[in-house]
């Protein structure tokens, strides 16, 4: 008998429906897949036969053939063990099941017959339901991560006997409870905060602005100044993710299976740290088994690049593209993979290799050629995309002042939300979504100036030495602090703040 | 271009190493023509420099700058991008100092160089780091013609990063160099081609260099060929004002406290310049006062004014853009003198 299970595959972040055919014939008893399946689904074999055996059902001592349909993609990952199993059950009329058609299967198997996790259920599920799929078998410790997803009916278990046994109708079974989806603010998660950080005024009203307009930002200051402290508060000041942006996380991270299995979806904005040494497919996603890289898991949240020019330039180069698109397109011969990427860039540097450069107790000792080299590692096109850049300060605050009180990342947020409700309302006709992202005619038509503010910035340029193409990135800039103003002009006084942060465009390294 | 043969057998001879070397072959002949039988190297190497727009003038020809030609050891070629007639010019002033200059250096050019310019003075340096670039983008930004001597050939850039203005140079004044196109700028090259800077000019500025300064090559040149020495003093706490402060000890240099020290001293009338006016708000001026003489950081700043950070931002920027302030590094502020 033949018989055909349904299962689900993935390319990048979406799926396709895989139907496993399992035939038996007459001959020597043997074990044969075809479909283009990855070692891991060949070696499926054995998880199979001892899981069925030590179920205590009857392995089909025959010629068993498998095939995954369609047969001219790819296939990864050990999902397809659950399926295969019941395939073959069914194929040899071990067990009797009119509904197991009706279900998308998707499990690993123990040798002892028990269900293991796997990875990428969230988006596996996602595109079976657009695909109009309602029913599925998952395995009970991915049970938390589907149970966010409504409408649908699944059923998670825990061993292959179970499975059998509920699709032959012997037990009955409950469909799961949808999980309500509560984001990170009440469960309060981000064991940083805004207050810790003394001082550092203008730093913090950077980053600010930057969150406010998803601006990406710089940080340059000396060895030990709270760049990383203060990097790690951003997520603390972002807007909370909606639920769709919650999914398009928990997709990305269900498959790179770094997702907490225990809560299921991804909650807190994603800060993501990647080592100076990463490699481009670390950062970008691919590899012989596709998996996001580190800019596609800091989508909807923070790639924090530290110590920025001790990357190697080529892998800085790839993160122009993403930049500017939001995904992570990995392009192989045999295929492409598209991953969302959309994150806001915090960088830090030190002002040349040594760190003390414009230190007042330490003296420098680059040379200028030293500090050349290494402020050209970052390029004109890659710190265009970076609209703010500031001073991080190296001495602290009590120079100045008795410890005053710091504001608390919730009074910022609050800040940053109505700005960002400001950008909603005025680009709800448009893709864009931040100020960070409007397009040349929208910088003509938002950001119109006064003939004060146009002077400003004309002589801004000349007398500092602006870069011609910091010109719009200054605009938009000063767009995002007129809308914290709650101002609907952009005046002159916005500018003018919005020049003060662009620190790497003048020449202090003449 | 076509050029004699005396020309060609200079340029040959400009690719030998070393000046004495060069001087030795030729003071052997009395004609430098009888150098050389031939002269297809000298060709291609015209071929090479008529691409780039390169020129060249040797000690035979006429128009050698005169006053170049006087010292000790005249360079035999001159290739040159740019009007050769600056060359010989009396109203020549060279600015060299250090690599790395401090603000009280920049101050110091910002003071005296607009002084310099509209007294009809042409800066000569070297399209080095620091000083030399400071003095050569402040003409090019006026649209004022200057002198840049290099140490290779002038096909090549050095620093790189000067590129850019080494080409604006050229147009607006004069690019020179005494190595055939294609010369690496070698260690050696650099005091070679400070003797020119300093041969070419009356006068040598320092505002500012360190104990090491290779400025003070051309500054020991300048004194050797009897030009005249201006150097700025500094503290003597600064290491960038060192090399200055040591001149003067060595009583080698006029110490040039205004701009108009060095004009009397090259007997120029100091031409009244017209400083820019700015008009400051009470505000601005209040702020002004607040920061006093010294550097002062952004956050003593906001506590004396009482100002927070977007209001005070917004206020230095525009302070910055009128050129009364100026920005420093690790967010200090200080205001620009001015004399």
């Amino acid at each position: 008998m033949l018989a055909k299970t349904k299962s689900y595959a993935l390319n990048g972040v979406d799926g396709y429906e895989v139907s496993i055919e399992v035939d038996l014939n007459a001959g020597l008893p043997s074990y044969d897949m075809v479909g283009l399946a990855d070692t891991a689904i060949k070696e499926s074999k054995e998880r199979v036969r001892s899981a069925i055996k030590n179920s205590l059902y009857t392995y089909p001592i025959r010629k068993i053939t498998i095939n995954l349909a369609p047969a001219y993609t790819k296939k990864e990952g050990s999902h397809f063990d659950l399926p295969i199993a019941l395939g073959i059950l069914v194929a040899s009329e071990e067990i009797v099941s009119k509904t197991y058609k009706d279900y998308i299967i998707l499990g690993e198997l123990s040798l002892d017959g028990s269900i293991n996790h796997i990875k990428g259920v969230m988006p596996l599920v996602i595109s079976a339901v657009q695909k109009g799929y309602k029913k599925f078998i998952l395995p009970a410790k991915n049970a938390k991560e589907a149970s966010y997803i409504s409408g649908i009916e699944v059923y998670a278990f825990d061993k292959l006997k179970e499975v059998v046994d509920f699709l032959t109708g012997e037990i009955q079974a409950q469909p799961l409870q949808t999980s309500e989806f509560v984001s990170m603010q009440s469960l309060n998660k981000y064991n940083v905060d805004l207050s810790e950080v003394k001082g550092q005024f203008v730093a913090k009203r950077a980053l600010e602005i930057a969150v406010a307009g998803g601006h990406n930002l710089l940080m340059i200051g000396p060895p030990g100044a709270g760049k990383t402290m203060m990097a790690k508060c951003v997520p603390t000041i972002m807007p909370d993710m909606t639920f769709e942006e919650a999914i398009e996380v928990t997709k990305i991270h269900s498959i790179a299976g770094i997702l907490d299995s225990s809560i299921g979806i991804v909650a807190s904005r994603p800060f993501r740290t990647p080592h100076h040494t990463a490699t481009i497919p670390a950062l970008m996603g691919g590899g012989s088994n596709a998996r996001p890289g580190e800019i596609s898991l800091a989508h909807n949240g923070v790639l924090f690049l530290d110590e920025m020019p001790e990357y190697q330039r080529r892998t800085l180069e790839t993160l122009r593209q993403p930049l500017e698109d939001g995904v992570a397109v990995v392009s192989r011969a045999k295929h492409t993979l598209e991953y969302p990427a959309r994150f806001m860039l915090v960088a830090s540097m030190n002002p040349c290799p040594c760190g003390n450069l414009g230190s007042k107790s330490k003296e420098c000792k680059c040379s200028p050629s030293e500090i050349h080299r290494y402020v050209s590692k970052l390029s004109g096109p890659l710190l265009d995309r970076i609209d703010l850049q500031v001073e991080v300060d190296g001495i602290s605050y009590e120079e100045f002042s008795d410890a005053a009180p710091s504001e608390s990342s919730a009074s910022v947020r609050a800040r940053v939300e109505k700005a960002r409700g400001i950008q909603r309302a005025r680009y709800a006709s448009s893709t864009t979504k931040t100020n960070d992202e409007m397009t040349n005619a929208e910088v003509r038509k938002y950001c119109k100036l006064d003939s004060v503010g146009e002077a400003l910035l004309k002589n801004g340029f000349t007398r500092l030495n602006l870069t011609a193409r910091a010109s719009s990135r200054v605009l938009k800039v000063a767009r995002t602090i007129a809308d914290l103003d709650g101002s609907e002009d952009v005046s002159a006084h916005h500018i003018a703040e919005a020049i003060q942060y662009r620190s790497l465009d003048r020449k202090y390294w003449d | 271009m076509k050029y004699d043969n005396d020309t060609k057998a200079l340029i040959m001879l400009s690719t030998v190493e070393g000046y004495k070397a060069r001087r030795k072959k030729f003071d052997q002949v009395e004609r430098p023509a009888e150098l050389y039988d031939d002269y297809s190297i000298a060709d291609r190497m015209i071929e090479d420099m008529d691409k780039f727009g390169v020129r060249v003038m040797t000690i035979l020809d006429d128009d050698y700058p005169p006053q170049l030609k006087s010292i000790y050891d005249p360079p035999l070629t001159l290739y040159y991008i740019g009007d050769k007639n600056l060359l010989s010019q009396e109203n020549l002033l060279g600015v060299v100092g250090t690599r790395r200059v401090t603000a009280y250096g920049k101050n110091i050019m910002q003071n005296f160089l607009p002084v310099f310019i509209d007294s009809g003075l042409v800066i000569v340096s070297g399209l080095a780091r620091g000083v030399d670039s400071i003095g050569h983008r402040f003409c090019v930004d006026k649209g004022k013609a200057t002198i840049g001597v290099v140490a290779n050939g002038l096909d090549i850039c050095y620093p790189p990063e000067n590129e850019r203005l080494q080409e604006q140079v050229s147009k607006v004044g004069v690019l020179v160099s005494e190595y055939p196109i294609k010369t690496k700028p070698l260690q050696f090259h650099f005091p070679e081609r400070n003797r020119i800077i300093s041969g070419l000019s009356k006068g040598i500025f320092i505002p500012e260099a360190g104990d090491k300064s290779g400025s003070l090559i051309t500054a020991d040149d300048a004194v050797e060929q009897g030009r005249e020495l201006f150097v700025v003093p500094g503290s003597i706490f600064s290491t960038a004002s060192v090399g200055c402060n040591k001149k003067i000890k060595e009583l080698q240099a006029t110490i040039a406290l205004t701009p108009e020290d060095v004009l009397e001293t090259l007997g120029y009338d100091a031409k009244k310049t017209e400083k820019e006016v700015v008009q400051l708000s009470l505000e601005e001026q209040a702020l002004i006062n607040l920061m006093g003489s010294e550097k002062i950081h952004l956050y003593a700043l906001m506590e004396k004014s009482g100002l927070n950070i977007a209001a005070l931002s917004s206020e230095l920027s525009r302070l910055e853009i009128m050129g009364v302030i100026r920005k420093q590094q690790g967010n200090y502020y200080e205001v620009i003198p001015s004399m």
